[in-house]
């Protein structure tokens, strides 16, 4: 059995949980293509207009995969992982919005409902449809669900030790265990970059933002860097609940980073059409000026083109690099 | 005498300037691009040799900004590309050096840098959108029959006030013509339509920013007189113009290249005015390779790839070396 994994949204987050898994129920896992502009075109013709460019993405995503022969494409649809926060309404609906944008894809889908208080997901009684559709056990399930916890958490961890996702995927397959890798190369400065894992981390939003970064010098700090005890607590001491799991996260991961000393400045990603970000936004940025940090907005829609994105980015570096430059020169005058 | 060169090429304008050591403006040439950036920077290194025919001089340094950097950089043989905002911020302390507020409006941007301390801590730049730039009034110069150069004055004799839509292009014109056959006069329309564009710029590019004054405002618009009027009236105070305000891109570059080759001890890697005569090809192709379909941009040099730069992967950029 080919079961398709639409290469967006939460699959930034989950996939070493869900290879895992799947791997383990005997199911052969087909990847969509990265994100091109063909493929975003795809999703934009037959997407209502008005939603937000990641849901636009996924639906090319799952074209994609349409052409890959595969049984079942798994589209789970995200209530909620920790109690008192949900998922944006398009996470909660998302099944039904490629039923309803995409032909021939209803046969193909096959869901879960993600609803529990751990952010692993790996509580049983989510992924319990699968023994259905896959003719296996409860048992073997929950015994593939326990697997592939641990090595979901051992990804978090590598994300924790300041990898990237892309790098931390790497680590922990197989083959990249035992290699020597160190996260921290020498850089002139600091920056966080904010924004959700499905922005920050397909190559067509971002235009690679991370890496160009890197190629200025810059140490790049994301939200699933950080210590989650440490982010929530930051969110505690907030008068306001956003409700929304991911956009909480990054509100706490951005406090904590305007806190410490050693950040340079921000970067929020966003993708034009996104509900929550224009709330979390504009706090990120009140809370910016108390803080005295330098912050950026990058907002992105399908048309961005780079020379443009690349002009900002170089001239935010740029003014945080000069401005270090004549910090040390006072202190030593 | 040691000069540097500063280059910003631009949408609308390709200017050019020369530096002595003292940062003394010796030469500044600003030309329109006409699409045809190669062209327009040889044209200006053609004007500055001979220009430069009277002294005895070395360059020592070149700088090239805008967004045909990267393509001028190539051709000159830059020591410095840098972008627009730092180039612009660095021209403006270097004159103005309690400026707080930079202002500039070219031909198909605009942006708005905040100074502290002579630092850059906050800016913005317009997006895809070229509403309220100096493209627009151009068009609308056309439109109305009143050359660019008579706009602005044009606009200051207007007694009435008049309310223009300046959210977007295409409604600020439809209002305009709606205001027309209201019987409003030209130069009230063009004050209008000033107001709008200064109204329209501190709302997007000014939003959730703290302007202070002393403000500084350069950029080819700069030389419209109904528009720093109107950016008088709505910041209420006065509006400095530098005596270089249409090439100071050119001029920051400049400072620049001077800073870089102070700092490194290194050699200028300009070619030198011969530059102007080198058989340069720029082309661009839509590599076929994958579904991204990038745009790659190549550049042949009497024959030999030089650079290329557009595509995603760096298979292209890669496979050029030296």
């Amino acid at each position: 059995m080919r079961i398709g994994l639409p290469r967006a949204l939460l699959y930034h987050y989950y996939y070493p949980l869900w290879k895992s898994l799947f791997e383990q129920l005997g199911v052969e896992i087909v990847i969509s293509d990265i994100t091109s502009k063909q493929l975003v075109q795809e999703g934009v013709k037959v997407t209502v207009p008005e939603i937000c460019l990641p849901i636009k993405i996924f639906n090319g995503h799952i074209i994609n995969l349409l052409s890959k022969e595969v049984d079942y494409i798994f589209i789970p649809r995200f209530i909620g992982v920790e109690s008192g926060k949900w998922f944006c309404p398009k996470f909660i609906g998302l099944p039904e919005l490629a039923d309803y944008t995409i032909d021939g894809v209803k046969s193909k889908i096959l869901t879960v409902d993600i609803q529990g208080k751990k952010e692993s997901t790996c509580e049983w009684t989510n992924y319990r449809p699968l023994c259905e559709a896959l003719q296996v056990t409860p048992k073997e399930l929950k015994k593939a669900l326990k697997t592939a916890e641990r090595v979901w958490q051992h990804f978090r961890d590598c994300c924790k030790q300041g990898f990237t996702i892309e790098e931390a995927e790497k680590m922990c397959s197989e083959d990249m265990r035992g290699s020597e890798r160190t996260a921290h190369h020498t850089h002139d400065i600091t920056l966080g970059v904010l924004g959700y894992v499905y922005n920050v981390y397909d190559p067509f939003v971002s235009m690679d933002i991370i890496k160009k970064l890197h190629g200025m010098n810059v140490r790049v700090i994301t939200f699933e860097m950080l210590d989650e005890k440490r982010i929530h607590e930051k969110f505690k001491r907030k008068s306001k609940n956003l409700y929304w799991t991911f956009t909480d996260k990054i509100y706490g991961a951005a406090v904590e980073l305007m806190e410490n000393h050693q950040i340079d400045g921000l970067i929020h990603i966003t993708a034009f059409g996104c509900g929550p970000d224009s709330i979390v936004g504009k706090m990120m940025e009140l809370d910016s000026e108390k803080f005295k940090k330098p912050f950026m907005t990058i907002r992105v829609d399908e048309h961005t083109g780079e020379s443009h994105l690349l002009t900002r980015i170089e001239a935010f570096v740029d003014m945080i690099k000069r401005q270090k430059i004549s910090e040390r020169r006072r202190e030593l005058a | 005498m040691d000069i540097y060169i500063g280059i910003d090429v631009g949408s609308v304008s390709t200017n050019v300037v020369a530096m002595d050591q003292n940062d003394h403006i010796i030469f500044k040439e600003y030309t329109r691009t006409n699409g045809q950036p190669l062209e327009s920077v040889k044209k200006g290194l053609k004007l500055l040799e001979e220009d430069l025919k009277r002294i005895f001089y070395t360059v020592k340094g070149v700088g090239t900004t805008g967004s045909g950097r990267q393509l001028a950089g190539i051709l000159v043989g830059a020591d410095i590309v840098k972008n627009e905002i730092t180039a612009h911020a660095t021209a403006t302390v270097n004159f103005h050096p309690t400026v707080n507020t930079i202002l500039e409006i070219g031909g198909q941007d605009s942006k708005i840098i905040i100074i502290q301390d002579k630092m850059v801590v906050d800016f913005a730049m317009n997006t895809v959108c070229a509403a309220g730039t100096g493209s627009f009034l151009d068009h609308q110069s056309e439109r109305l029959g009143v050359p660019i150069q008579d706009f602005g004055g044009l606009a200051l004799t207007a007694k009435k006030d008049v309310r223009i839509a300046g959210r977007c292009t295409v409604f600020a014109e439809s209002d305009m013509i709606a205001k027309q056959q209201y019987g409003f006069s030209k130069a009230e329309i063009i004050k209008g339509l000033c107001d709008a564009l200064v109204r329209n710029y501190i709302n997007n590019l000014g939003r959730g920013k703290a302007l202070k004054a002393p403000y500084v405002f350069q950029g080819g618009v700069a030389a419209n007189k109904g528009i720093k009027a109107a950016f008088e009236r709505e910041l209420g105070c006065e509006i400095i113009i530098p005596k270089y305000y249409n090439v100071m891109g050119a001029i920051g570059a400049a400072i620049l290249a001077k800073e870089y080759i102070e700092v490194s001890g290194e050699e200028t890697k300009f070619r030198g005015f011969g530059a102007a005569e080198l058989a340069f090809k720029p082309r661009s192709f839509e590599c076929e390779d994958c579904a991204n379909c990038c745009e790659v941009i190549k550049v042949e040099l009497n024959g030999k790839t030089v650079a290329i730069w557009g595509d995603k992967c760096g298979k292209w950029a890669n496979s050029v070396t030296g």
